[in-house]
């Protein structure tokens, strides 16, 4: 069995994150989607004038008849996954948008588009 | 009470679209039979498509009339798959044959649904006024399976079916339907006329309601779906539903042959015109809008615990019978 410090898992693990960061995020194209611009734009002069905007939704999703948000930064998110972006990329681009720190902000979207994955929401294209 | 959930949506989810009033059939229960419009040429038609695409309206369907009275539905159907919408339809079937299942994959049918009154042929035949309709209304599913398109089926529930809706939905799944929408009676066109026929008394709508939804529960290999708000006053109902009430109006509009709008294909108040108006100024400003998303308890519904949920019913039923929005459903059972 191997240790958790066995190198060829290690290197195994270190190599893996560096293709996620790297592999190309694709909508799935079966889900019907959505930016509602102009919830989109109240909810951005919400935040600017302060407020907690997290669970107001500025994207729709319709998948098998059921309707699912998302809040502006997971609209942002959503709205970039067009095949041609990798982790990576979504990173640069909303570290640009948003004053959050970088590492936190990371950690936000690794585990946003890991959940979208697991959901089937998402593949890597 | 407006719905926060919808308050701001920027179109509808869905275009039920009537390209023309012209039908095969003469059903007895038809809310459009009696109907007339002019209709749009096939260029107009594409131009209310583009309206619709770059308003993002994801899906269309096309009722009725009988849409494939409409030699160029598939060319419609082909431009608006092409723009990225979702398209269906709701058919009687009859004229769908081999080569037109395969055209409406071909041109990128989501799915479609057939009409079915009754399992029992004569019943069905007898309802809709054409001997044989049945028959081809069953082929028209197979067809369509064959053809690979998804099918549904459509079955207004009435006098002549309510008990025996097990049996609709036994023809289903012998055909191969992944879903069927068991709809609630409308009480307008001839639905109204014959409504002392064909209509259930409210008791019978509850107690239908009661073992269909208990049906629904106990059922894995076939959807079933529902489209009456007063369900959810019954006791225990918490099936999630996008919005409150009437969908008509909020999640969904209704078009007629001429590009005029109306809440739904029951609601015969004309909002505007997808041609000659601006859309959004509609969609978020037509006063006939408004009243349907801010609806007003009145009546029984003032004292009644289940409004927030049910909103008065269905707006549609109510306005046809009293002539106002606000009134309560006539199929409460309350
Ligand atoms: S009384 Fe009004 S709100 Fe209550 S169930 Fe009947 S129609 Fe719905």
């Amino acid at each position: 069995m191997a240790s958790s410090f066995d190198p060829e898992t290690l290197g195994g693990k270190i190599t893996q994150g560096r293709n996620r960061l790297l592999k190309k995020l694709l909508r799935n194209p079966d889900i019907v989607w959505r930016v509602e611009k102009r919830r989109e734009a109240e909810i951005v002069k919400a935040l600017e004038a302060g407020e907690d905007v997290s669970d107001k939704g500025s994207v729709i999703l319709i998948i098998s008849g059921m309707m699912h948000q998302l809040n502006l930064v997971g609209g942002k998110i959503w709205s970039l996954c067009d095949g041609q972006r990798s982790l990576g990329d979504l990173i640069e681009a909303l570290a640009v948008e948003f004053e959050v720190e970088r590492d936190e902000l990371a950690e936000d979207v690794e585990g946003f588009v890991d959940d979208l994955l697991q959901r089937g929401w998402l593949k890597h294209g | 009470m407006a719905d926060a959930v919808t308050e701001l949506f920027s179109a509808p989810l869905t275009f039920n679209w009537t390209l023309s009033f012209r039908c095969n059939f003469s059903c007895s229960h038809c809310y459009s039979r009696d109907e007339q419009a002019e209709e749009l040429p096939t260029a107009d038609i594409l131009r209310i498509i583009d309206i619709l695409a770059e308003k993002q309206v994801p899906f269309i369907n096309f009722g009725g009339g009988e849409p494939l009275i409409r030699d160029d539905l598939f060319e419609i159907a082909d431009y608006a798959t092409g723009k990225g919408l979702n398209v269906s339809m709701n058919s009687n079937g009859w004229l769908v044959d081999t080569a037109a299942a395969n055209r409406l994959r071909a041109c990128g049918f989501k799915s479609v649904g057939i009409s079915i009154d009754s399992a029992e042929a004569a019943l069905h035949d007898d309802f809709r006024n054409m001997p044989g309709s049945f028959d081809r209304a069953v082929a028209a599913l197979d067809h369509l399976r064959r053809a690979g398109v998804r099918t549904t089926m459509s079955s207004v529930i009435s006098r002549i079916n309510y008990r025996n809706f097990r049996d609709l939905l036994d023809l289903a799944r012998a055909h191969g339907v992944a879903q069927v929408y068991l709809h609630n009676f409308k009480c307008s066109g001839r639905g109204l006329k014959n409504r002392e026929d064909l209509d259930l008394s409210p008791e019978e709508w509850k107690a239908f309601y009661v073992e269909a939804l208990q049906v629904k529960q106990e059922t894995t290999d076939l959807l079933i779906s529902f489209d009456d708000p007063v369900i959810s006053s019954l006791p225990g109902y918490d099936e999630k539903s996008l919005v409150s009430g009437s969908s008509c109006g909020k999640l969904s509009l209704h078009m007629r042959p001429n590009g005029d709008i109306t809440p739904c294909g029951f609601i015969p108040l004309v909002v505007g015109n997808i041609l000659k108006d601006d859309f959004d100024t509609l969609w978020y400003d037509s006063p006939i809008l408004k009243k349907m998303r801010n609806k007003e308890a009145s009546g029984k519904c003032m004292d009644c615990g289940a409004f927030e949920k049910c909103l008065g019913g269905c707006t549609a039923r109510a306005f046809a019978v009293t002539g106002e929005f606000n009134q309560p459903d006539p199929h409460c059972w309350k």
